[in-house]
């Protein structure tokens, strides 16, 4: 390499940095001048003060800090003493309670279908041990026992048998239970979408 | 000297025709707002908009106003960071 060549390719430290120095330096203009001409159309075709509110609306609006409160001023935990009576069997129930009360007073969500099936497919022997354990929401065991199984068959084609979500069960407790479900329930209007299921 | 700004000048070009400069543009502009500079900016703005009026504030006026404190108000972090890729740069393409 040439002398030339040598100091052409590496300007000594100071001057390199001193270039980087002036390159930032553009880049930083460029930045503030991007930034004036993006203020200065919004302030042109009126969207610049867009997100401004008067003071009164601002304090409507501020972030509450109490405690007991959340931050829009709200009660969070004003359900916890509340008691709600529950519409099928007039008790009064805890409102956090309520929910899974319902569930199971009612006869219907996953719990309780789960639970009835469990009873029926374990048959007569844990029927008093489990009634003792369970918390006594369920007035409506009796319905469930095994020697009304009639009974228990005819509030479930009480149900609409049509609508999804009875069908979504039905496969579901097909899936767990198999062939014995089809047996024990055959004269169930329910079982004719299992039944078309299942032969698939 | 002429051999410096030569060589300067074939920098910028290469900085340009290979597509850094703006990707420094693009970095620059990420962290400025990250860091809360362009909202400060914008205050400034606001400022100078409340004094001239709507109506007759000018791209000169918010230049003027503004770019002087921009410049001051760049975090030195950001600085540091972006002195790094340049000089990089310059190490890599100064031959």
């Amino acid at each position: 390499m040439k002398m030339e060549d040598v100091s052409l390719s590496s300007m000594d430290n100071s001057k390199m940095e001193g270039f980087a120095q002036e390159i930032l330096s553009d880049l930083v203009e460029d930045a503030c001048l991007g930034l004036c001409f993006e203020v200065h159309r919004a302030v042109k075709q009126g969207y610049f003060f867009l997100d401004d509110t008067d003071q009164e609306s601002m304090k409507d609006f501020e972030i509450v800090d109490q405690p007991g409160v959340d931050i829009f001023g709200q009660v969070y935990n004003q359900w916890k003493n509340k008691e709600c009576v529950c519409p099928n069997c007039s008790r009064s129930i805890a409102a956090s309670r309520f929910a899974p009360h319902l569930e199971k007073c009612l006869g219907m969500g996953r719990n309780s279908s789960r639970i009835a099936n469990r009873r029926i497919a374990s048959g007569n022997n844990t029927n008093k041990s489990e009634s003792d354990q369970e918390d006594n929401d369920d007035v409506n065991d009796n319905d469930w026992s095994y020697g009304a199984e009639k009974k228990a068959k005819k509030r479930k084609s009480d149900k609409n048998p049509n609508s999804p979500r009875r069908s979504k069960s039905m496969k579901h407790k097909n899936a767990l239970l198999g062939p014995k479900r089809r047996v024990e329930n055959q004269d169930s209007s329910c079982v004719l979408l299992r039944d078309e299921t299942f032969s698939q | 000297m002429s051999k410096e700004s030569q060589m300067r000048a074939a920098i910028n070009q290469k900085l340009i025709e290979m597509g850094e400069r703006e990707r420094l543009k693009e970095l620059l502009r990420a962290k400025l707002i990250e860091c809360g500079w362009r909202d400060q900016l914008k205050a400034l703005c606001k400022e100078v908009i409340k004094e001239k009026g709507i109506e007759n504030v000018t791209v000169e006026d918010l230049v003027a106003g503004v770019t002087p404190k921009g410049r001051a108000l760049v975090p030195d972090s950001v600085k540091k960071e972006l002195l790094q890729r340049i000089r990089a740069f310059l190490a890599q393409h100064s031959t």
